[in-house]
């Protein structure tokens, strides 16, 4: 179980004004800004749940699992994973998490993946017959097996991902934390992922933490969803229940001859709301649709919970 | 501590995945700098006239000049900024993420690229003694592994020294002139650069208290075979002295800096 009470991180950075007089300055004089990244927040997961972390860039979601995954201390407040406080990395809580980051890699580069992963084996005190079950279960799954043997550095994205993927999940972690899993990736290889981490999260059940800027992800894996603004939670739910939420508006799709907009309408205006868009523009095109998930995920995002 | 092999066995593997890169490492450096320096000092000798530097003739330069470039390296073991530069990129996260002491993979990273070149110093000097010298006595292979295993303790003393200052990269980000100046010094202080018989006496008093003539100059003479027992048992107190003050300034600066690590870039 995740437990979360009363998180804050602040960090802090020096501004810097463009141009070299200002370089120069800040070589003596420094302006330092400290930044709220997390403000004060409570959360709780069970485990086997999977929870979609959404946020617009700098919201605060990989500050947060940063600090779950025990890379970053925070400022104030308490947060638990299975009973271990993250950031005093004990290695029984280590033994049981992994972090996967579409960014960056952590295997070795110029190595082969096996090699990488016979020391995970030892790092992680992965018995024999579990390791062999593993790779081979991982490999099939991910279809890697003719990649195991190939430096990482000359994989493809989408082949590297998968490595990372196996790399992380040799040692069957009961906490997982996917940090924006399919970033980069093409539309197939997007795809194998999420059959896959569909496929894990199925057969192991672990407590998953999922950020990620495709609603593709988030739909396919996550019943739950927290919604992240500006270091604060403005949504934590079930999916469907944000789709409810907006579920007595309909989204005007409006083309006219010089601009293209679309406008949330309660249900019960919508006849005079359409008269009146038709009757003050030359409208080329009108469609009525169902909010997306988008759309309801950007509006919360920027409006907050409520009526838009 | 059963994952430590496999470290070393990793590290070994990256060491030899680039054929190119192994071969002029192992062989081409070596030999470019013992040409060079070769060079350099015969034509000192023949201007200066002499015959002997210092208490050296112009062979035990040479041979000098084979043991120190490749000391230098056993010494200085992975590459300058192995800590700082994996900070400042974000990939020091990996160690905090896996079940270990990111101070014991590290140490051991280090010490595994410094057994590679205690190697290397032991084929180039076989092979200097075998080609050069006529052959090697048993008391010259004793002392050779005696030298290799003085480079080896004084590499985790550089080891300290170099963490101390790659930690400052948890608040500085970007601290590479510091660890140029510190190879700088190290080298220079410890005799690479020329030997410290060459320094003024009473510099050479004043550095026999730092660790700085036991990391280079001490164990290349001990291959050397020029050398007192009672020399190499100061020397070696010395080290462990100053092995035991940097431990404990390399775990302050830890336990303080890491509370600054942000993983930046992921």
């Amino acid at each position: 179980m995740i437990k979360v009470t009363g998180l804050r991180k602040t960090f802090t950075s020096h501004k810097k004004e463009p141009g070299l007089k200002g370089s120069l300055k800040a070589l003596v004089f420094r302006e330092n800004v400290v930044k709220e990244a997390l403000k004060s927040l409570n959360l709780e997961i069970q485990q086997g749940e999977i929870v979609g972390l959404i946020g617009a860039n700098g919201a605060g979601k990989t500050t947060l699992v940063k600090i779950l995954a025990g890379i970053v201390h925070p400022t104030s407040g308490e947060a638990t994973v299975l009973g271990y406080k993250p950031w005093e990395r004990s290695n029984e809580y280590r033994k049981q998490m992994c972090l996967i980051m579409g960014q960056k890699n952590q295997v070795w580069w110029d190595l082969p993946a096996l090699d990488s992963f016979l020391l995970l084996k030892e790092i992680y005190e992965i018995e024999d017959s579990r390791y062999k079950k593993n790779v081979e279960f991982l490999a099939e799954t991910l279809m890697v097996q003719d990649h195991l043997k190939t430096q990482v550095r000359k994989l493809s994205l989408g082949e590297r991902m998968k490595i990372e993927l196996m790399a992380a999940l040799l040692h069957d972690p009961k906490v997982i934390f996917l940090d924006e899993p399919t970033i980069g990736l093409d539309i197939s290889a997007q795809k194998a992922v999420r059959e896959f981490m569909k496929t894990y999260q199925r057969e192991k059940k672990p407590i998953t933490i999922l950020t990620s800027h495709y609603m593709e992800d988030i739909k396919e894996l996550c019943p739950r969803i927290v919604i992240i603004k500006q270091g604060e939670f403005v949504y934590d739910g079930s999916l469907n229940e944000v789709q409810r939420m907006l579920g007595d508006e309909k989204v005007l799709s409006v083309t006219t001859d010089d601009k293209v907009f679309k406008v949330n309408v309660p249900r019960a205006d919508l006849a005079k709301k359409t008269q009146e868009i038709l009757s003050t523009n030359n409208v080329l095109d009108l469609n009525i649709q169902d909010p997306s998930i988008e759309d309801i995920i950007e509006s919360i995002m920027r409006f907050g919970v409520g009526p838009s | 501590m059963k994952w430590w092999p496999s470290v070393v066995s990793l590290e070994f593997r990256k060491i030899l995945v680039f054929r190119t890169e192994f071969w002029v490492t192992f062989l081409g450096q070596a030999l470019v700098q013992l040409v060079i320096a070769r060079s350099l000092w015969t034509a000192i000798f023949e201007e200066q006239k002499v015959t002997e530097m210092n208490g050296f003739t112009l062979p035990m330069l040479t041979l000098y000049y084979v043991i120190v470039p490749i000391g230098s390296r056993i010494l200085t073991g992975e590459n300058i900024g192995f800590i700082s530069r994996e900070i400042y990129e974000g990939t020091f996260t990996r160690y905090l993420l896996y079940p270990l002491s990111w101070f014991q993979y590290k140490t051991l990273t280090y010490v595994s690229y410094s057994l590679f070149y205690a190697l290397q110093l032991m084929v180039f000097f076989l092979g200097y003694k075998f080609f050069l010298s006529g052959g090697i006595s048993f008391s010259e292979f004793g002392n050779l592994l005696l030298g290799l295993g003085l480079f080896l303790v004084s590499s985790l003393v550089y080891l300290m020294m170099s963490m101390a200052v790659e930690l400052l990269a948890l608040w500085a980000d970007n601290i590479w002139s510091l660890m140029v100046m510190l190879r700088f010094f190290s080298n220079f202080l410890g005799g690479a650069l020329i030997p410290l018989a060459f320094f003024p006496e009473r510099a050479q008093v004043i550095l026999s208290y730092t660790p700085f003539p036991n990391l280079v100059s001490l164990p290349a003479r001990t291959i050397m075979g020029l050398t007192s027992p009672e020399e190499i048992f100061r020397g070696l107190v010395v080290v462990a002295f100053w092995a035991v003050v940097l431990s404990f300034v390399v775990n302050f600066l830890w336990k303080r800096g890491q509370k600054n690590y942000s993983g930046v870039g992921i």
